[in-house]
């Protein structure tokens, strides 16, 4: 199985250049449904409205963190099996630990290139 | 005893009535020699407090001077604002220019090649425009250096004013809001961006997602798949 490019994708990131960056290279990708949030509060609220195939967030946001959104999502029935990764400049061992034990399908280390994201989008959805 | 006046002193007055007068004459010369001895005592008792009391002003004139070479209000009300509007000018630039390079790329992502001489001028365009926007790095790169000249003053004056002062740090923090934010850092993991070398790269945070025993118990398998393998050594060396 691999993602449905018709599938919408929510991008979660405070700085509208990382969102415009993410929207263009998955539109490189075929994904053309891409809503955006600036944060996990936002993020939270564009999700309880509609249905996503994939989150794609980053870690230090205000007032609601990337990890805090991955919390809330995974401990919402509804949300749970929500498809997340989190793309961060947080490169901590920590980070990436915590992010796999409150559910995460996968993690990407900024700067990050179009390979990397579609490889990462590519095992989330490989069964 | 007419030196003795009754009105003020009347009970030693009484007394010296009644003493027998070698006595007291006795008395009074050994009292003539305690206070002799007293004056001294309290002549270098006076000498050692005025040489204490001199230290302790001279100490607070010298910290008056050290804490004027701090010029704390000169760095609260100019250099430090300077700095902050001097990184927000950056923040704002770099911004700026990533926009106009992405629109550039847009641009030339979604224009119709279908005349290629067209294409080609418009191709052309599009990266002189994008020439243009990476200029930002000079002007940003200027107002960067004087933020660091900001910070080395800052650090010159504290260091100095340590060293001078014998300053002992108090630990934890110096009001609530920053002992809060720290809080939250830590309780939320935010470390922001690691420095060259410092984090850890893709292939790491590859292996560690790829750990079977890392998700065991947890609800990291919920979601979708999240399959692979790694060998016990990828995830030892990222502990190492």
């Amino acid at each position: 199985m691999s993602a449905d490019v018709a599938m919408p994708i929510l991008v979660v990131d405070d700085y509208k250049t990382m969102i415009r960056i993410i929207r263009n290279l998955l539109k490189q990708l075929g994904f053309e449904d891409v809503d955006e949030a600036a944060d996990g509060t936002e993020a939270l609220s564009k999700m309880r409205e509609r249905k996503y195939g994939l989150v794609i967030s980053d870690w230090n946001m205000e007032p609601m963190t990337g990890y805090e959104l991955l919390k809330e999502v995974r401990s919402d029935t509804t949300l749970a099996r929500t498809p997340f990764i989190m793309v961060t400049a947080e490169s901590k061992t920590e980070n990436v630990i915590a992010a796999k034990k409150a559910g995460v399908n996968n993690y990407i280390v900024k700067p990050f290139n179009a390979q990397t994201l579609k490889s990462k989008i590519d095992a989330v959805f490989l069964v | 005893m007419d030196w003795i006046e009754e009105k003020r002193s009347p009970n030693i007055a009484a007394l010296l009535r009644a003493t027998d007068r070698e006595m007291l004459f006795q008395v009074m010369r050994q009292s003539q020699v305690q206070g002799e001895d007293l004056k001294l005592v309290f002549n270098a008792i006076d000498a050692a407090i005025y040489r204490e009391l001199k230290a302790i002003a001279d100490y607070i004139s010298f910290l008056r001077s050290e804490i004027g070479e701090l010029q704390a209000n000169e760095m609260r009300a100019k250099r430090i604002p300077a700095a902050g509007e001097e990184l927000h000018a950056v923040v704002s630039a770099t911004e700026a220019a990533g926009n106009a390079i992405m629109a550039s790329a847009e641009a030339v992502m979604s224009a119709d090649a279908a005349n290629f001489e067209q294409y080609k001028t418009f191709v052309e365009e599009q990266m002189m425009a994008i020439f243009e926007a990476c200029s930002f790095q000079d002007l940003t790169g200027q107002r960067i250096t004087k933020v660091v000249h900001t910070l080395e003053q800052i650090e010159t004056r504290v260091a100095r004013f340590a060293v001078a002062t014998n300053a002992n740090d108090k630990s934890g923090f110096a009001n609530e809001e920053e002992a809060a934010k720290a809080e939250r850092a830590d309780a939320l993991l935010l470390h922001g961006p690691a420095l060259e070398g410092e984090g850890i790269v893709q292939n790491e945070v590859d292996a560690i997602l790829d750990s079977p025993k890392l998700g065991a118990g947890s609800e990291a398998s919920e979601g979708g798949p999240n399959g692979g393998s790694s060998s016990q050594n990828d995830i030892d060396k990222l502990f190492a």
